[in-house]
This record gives C-alpha cells, structure tokens and sequence, in this order.
C-alpha cells in the first residue's frame, strides 16, 4: 500500500508540553514524522510547525485531532510542499 | 489572616475552587501536596478521603456523570499522581469533565529525580484533554479558571494541574483578577440541514442510534421531543441509555456486541442511520464494513474529528445538539417501518426463563429496575457497574429515566470504577438512591473504598454479582479459547458479607431465586450502606453476543454443544 506524505504547517501558543502533545497525538493516529522544523515567532508567544508526515490513515483525520489541542491555534495543510527539513 | 492582600497559593486553590462553585472534592493527601491540604484545613471545601487515587478519580468521574458539574480529584506527586492516570483516562474516553490537581516537587528540584518525582505532564498528555503545569503562583489564578473551562467546554474531557510544592507555598502578592483567558473555541462547519433534512425525506426506514453525547449536551429533552416529532424508531450506546424514554415502543434497547437482538437487526435493516453524539464505536459496529450495510449516515457530533473517523457520513451536523435536533425535527411518513420495528421489538424480548437451579442475574437486576419503577423512585436512582457481565447484564436488563442515572465505564472498560463512582453520585446526590451493581473481580479492585463509605456513612447499595470467575474473560475462553480457563477463577474469593460488615456496612449473601425479591426490599429500604451478596452459576453467560469481527446480524445466543 502507498503511503503518502503531507506536510502540515502549524502555528501553536509556545507552551512548554505543545511539541510532545503534537508528536504524540501524530504517532497515536499512525503517522510517521519523517522532517520536522519549529521555530518561534518574533515576540516568541507562538510557535510554527512544519512537520513532515507519512500514513496510510487520512490526512484531514489528523489535521482535526490536531486542531483540537488546546494550544494549536493554527494548522494547514501543504501538501505539494518540498521536504521543510532543514539540512 | 492579617490581610488577604498576602494568601498562598494553596489558599489561592480553594478560592478558585469557591469561585467555581465546587462544594466537595476527593483526594489523597502525601508529602508534595501538604501545603494545599493545610489550606484545606480552613477552607469550607468538603473533602472525601479515598483509600487509593484511582478511587479518587473515579469517584470525581461519578460526581460528575451523576451532577453535570465538574468532578475535582486531589493526589500527590511521584505516586499519587500516577494512581489518578487510569481515572483519567476513563474521563477521556468518555469525555467527562474533570479537574484532577496534583501536588509536584519544588520546582529546583525538578528533572533531578526527587523523591517522589514523576514527570506527571508527560504521562497526562495521551489521557487528558490538556495539562498545566505552574511555574508562577501569579499564573495559579488563570490556569486553575482555565482548567474548569476547558474541562467543560465543546467536548469535555479531564484537564490536569500540577503545581509544585514551592508554588503551592508562594505567597500571592496580590489580589489575583481572575480572568478568563480568551481560551479557544471551536470553529465549525456550518451545519449541513438542507442535505440532512433532504436524507430524511428520502428515507423509508431510518434510525436514530443514540449515544453518550446526548446526555453529555444536556439535550435529552431535544431528543425526546425529536422522536416524537419524527416518529423514528431509536438504538442506544452503552452511554446513551437512558436517553431515550424506555415507554416508546419503538426503542428497541441497546446495540452493538452484546446489544438487543432487535436492536442490531433493525440497524443492519435501515436505509438511513442517524447518529447522535456516537463515535461508531467498535463494540457498537461489530464488523465495520458491513455496519448497517444499506444505510446512509447523518451524524451529529461537537467534535468535527468524529465525523468520518470510522464510518463515512452523507451529512455532518456539528455542533450543540440543543440547538441542531429541533432543526431537524421533521414528520417523516415512516409507519410500516415503525411497525416492523414493534414487531422485532415484540418477537425479541427479553426473556426471564432460567432452566438453572439458582438464581438468574439478568432477572434480578430486572426486578430491581422494576421495583424502583413501581416505587416512583426509579428518577431518584443512580445505577453504577463495573466491568464485565454483570454491566452487560444490567445494561440489558435495567431501565433508565436518564443517562444521568446509569454510569459504567464505557470506552476504557475500567473494572473497579463501579464502587467509587457510587460514591462519587452518592455525594453529588445524597437524597437520591446510589445502587453499585459489581462483579466480583472488579470489586475487589477497588474494595478499598468500602472504608470511605464507612467514614462518611454513605448510604450506597451494593448488589455484588458473584460467579466466582472473571465472568466475562471465562465466557470468552468457553466460546473462543477452547475452554482452557487460564487463571480466571476466583473460587477463593474472601467471604464477602464478613469483609462488608468489618466495614460496618449490613450485607446478606443470597443463593436461591426464592430470596430474591425480599432481599432487594431489604436492601432498598435499609436507612444506610449495604452490601447485597448474589450467587450466580458460574457458567452464565451474557446473550447474545456478537463474535469479534462478525456482523452484528451474526450474533450468538448459545454455547455451541
């Protein structure tokens, strides 16, 4: 079966747990990270996420587990985006 | 108190509690928590001594089913806060609204492995809906009123705080505002009426398949006067029952594994499902791909990653089920399948004949559910289980007003949630009946507990359905594990009327089916708690019962000789 890799651009309150909750909610629903970039916003209250994701399950299931975390307050789907990886 | 410019962050707790309107609370107090247990001290907070953690999760989990109010569990750190996660992961799964606080080392000592240290927020984050954890006695405030709100708030769900011992101890220097942080909301869909509304025109045979949602959005009204409307013949969740008014003869019980045979043949029967704050869980769809294999799905759900999760939908109503089943509420020209659903209704009724020489638990949990009819009390009655058959049987074999009144461990299945749960409705309803019906495996997990009814003089009532197995995993070995009963005996059960009664709680044991309705009297008219011991034949099993990844139209009602 193909897997297919999407990648997902999320901006986040920059809360200590938000990176373990994201990662962990990712893994739960079946994905596989395969590149991952976060960085902070300029005044550093936010965070954007570009991660990088592989699965059988549907794309958009995840984007709805995801939206609902507490501190995502943004999330969208790129998924003719390059590898966001950085070298 | 020379000023209350200077209160500390434990003080600050219970202030927020107030503020909430939170009268009682269940915990354990130990070393990272002493400080928000000296303010307890003072405060007018009623606190609940459980004899474990996970009793005290579970009882803030019944407190909540049982009220609609947030439940409030205490523990901890290391330990303590450990002994709360199955609680809340049964909160989780059955979105119940709970805030469990935590007391956690002093923050310098954090991340050195203290005694007593557990990285609690790491362990929290798969089974709660969001964790805190304060590092400023200035943000204890805002995180504690966020807690409750997010707890309530589109799906609910237990929220966990952890606060270090150091910030329990800070003095707040100010008189904190407490405001309500611009929290997240959800964005929705609009909702998809005209695609629904053109689906139920259409449909010839639809059913409504009602699950937990509908008593988690206080909306068991809108269904009632949506049946009405419609005329629809209905199924229930585990969850769901009590929603729907167990007089329309057009309900045909519970569905799923080990659903009503009716129930799972009208759903395999229907052209249209409507769904109504259910998740398609497994132990309702049987074999997926062939769930209600003719029917178009209309779902209506306040979690958008529901929708589409395991079934495909023809149209999506997201949002608050108050507002959306009026919307939908429609006459549909269904008359010939409302009769045939009355005919299966009719032709698969329970049936009380028992060939054994003992006594039958469906028929007394039956009897019960009867009694506390024909006594008008049955509104007034909370009903919680364990796990395993007896729960299946009083799922089958007892009537609800509300879900409200029937609380059981649904999606985790966490056996030992029937005792404290009891408790937990018991406190949050004292005037009302608290009835415990457990199994003897799951009670003793949790047995412990029997010490916090002693100490409050909690009037619950235990019925205690004893095989002397683990009823449920015995049953399975017979059917699909060539009856080789691996360690699921419990022949060697303590005597139990002697354990309830070092408790100080009254108990009987009963083994023939003529003690049965005097028993029941006698527990139901005892002033205090009372523990009600019934032997049943260890090979009882539960019917019918749909075979793992079998249709739910393959269902088995005998052992195979």
């Amino acid at each position: 079966m193909t897997k297919h890799t999407h990648t997902l651009r999320i901006t986040a309150e920059n809360q200590p747990t938000v990176m373990e909750k994201l990662l962990q909610v990712t893994r739960y629903r079946g994905f596989i990270v395969t590149g991952m970039t976060m960085f902070p916003e300029s005044d550093s209250s936010l965070l954007t996420i570009e991660l990088s994701v592989q699965s059988d399950n549907s794309i958009e299931h995840l984007q709805y587990q995801l939206n609902k975390l507490i501190d995502v307050t943004a999330i969208k789907l790129d998924s003719d985006a390059a590898s966001l990886c950085r070298a | 108190m020379t000023s209350k410019q200077f209160k500390t962050g434990a003080a600050l707790v219970f202030e927020i509690l107030q503020q909430h309107d939170v009268k009682d609370v269940f915990g354990y107090p130990g070393g990272a928590i002493m400080p928000i247990y000296d303010a307890l001290y003072d405060s007018e907070v009623k606190h609940f001594l459980c004899r474990h953690e996970q009793g005290a999760a579970f009882s803030a989990i019944g407190y909540a089913r049982a009220s609609g109010k947030v439940g409030v569990c205490l523990a901890t750190s290391g330990p303590g806060a450990t002994n709360l996660i199955t609680g809340l992961a049964d909160a989780m799964s059955d979105s119940i609204p709970v805030v469990a606080i935590t007391g956690q080392v002093a923050t310098k000592s954090m991340g050195s492995d203290a005694f007593q240290e557990v990285d609690i927020i790491g362990l929290s984050l798969a089974c709660t809906k969001h964790s805190f954890q304060v590092r400023n006695v200035n943000e204890l405030a805002g995180v504690l009123t966020q807690a409750f709100a997010i707890a309530l708030e589109g799906r609910q769900g237990p929220v966990l705080v952890d606060i270090p011992k150091d910030i329990q101890l800070a003095q707040v220097d100010q008189a904190i505002a407490v405001a309500d942080k611009d929290h997240r909301h959800y964005t929705q869909e609009p909702a998809n009426v005209g695609s629904a509304l053109a689906l139920l025109n259409q449909a010839k045979k639809p059913m409504l398949y009602v699950g937990g949602g509908v008593g988690m959005a206080n909306a068991v009204d809108e269904l009632r006067d949506f049946i009405k409307v419609t005329g629809m013949p209905s199924v229930a969740t585990l969850k769901g029952l009590g929603a729907v008014n167990n007089d329309d003869d057009c309900y045909l019980g519970m569905l799923g594994m080990h659903g009503r045979k009716a129930a799972n043949l009208a759903v395999q029967q229907c052209d249209l499902l409507v769904a109504v704050g259910a998740r398609f869980d497994d132990r309702v769809t049987g074999k997926l791909a062939e769930f209600a294999p003719h029917a178009k799905v209309i779902h209506f759900d306040i979690d958008q990653a529901e929708i589409g999760k395991r079934r495909g939908v023809d149209a999506a109503i997201m949002g608050d089920l108050k507002v959306n089943l009026p919307a939908l509420a429609i006459p549909l020209a269904i008359d010939d399948w409302r009769a045939h659903c009355q005919q299966l209704g009719h032709e698969f009724a329970n049936d009380y004949t028992y060939l054994g020489k003992g006594i039958y638990a469906p028929a007394v949990l039956n009897e019960i559910s009867k009694t506390l009819k024909t006594n008008n009390q049955a509104a007034q009655t909370v009903v919680t289980t364990d796990v395993g058959q007896h729960q299946m049987w009083a799922a089958q074999h007892m009537n609800f007003t509300d879900p409200s009144n029937f609380l059981t461990s649904g999606g985790q299945g966490a056996m030992g949630f029937g005792l404290p749960a009891a408790i937990g409705a018991q406190v949050s309803r004292p005037q009302d009946t608290v009835i415990a019906v457990c199994g003897d495996g799951s009670f003793m997990m949790n047995v412990q507990e029997l010490g916090t009814i002693k100490r409050y003089q909690l009037p619950v009532k235990i019925v205690l359905v004893d095989n002397s197995k683990l009823g449920m995993v015995r049953q399975w070995q017979q059917l699909f594990f060539d009856e080789r009963y691996s360690e699921t005996d419990l022949s060697d059960n303590p005597d139990f009327v002697a354990l309830a009664q070092a408790f100080n709680i009254k108990a009987k044991i009963i083994t023939e089916k003529e003690q049965v309705s005097d028993a029941i009297e006698e527990m139901l008219t005892h002033q205090g708690p009372y523990l009600l011991q019934v032997k049943i034949d260890a090979f009882d099993n539960v019917w019918p019962l749909v075979p793992p990844e079998a249709a739910n139209d393959k269902m088995i009602e005998s052992v195979k000789k």
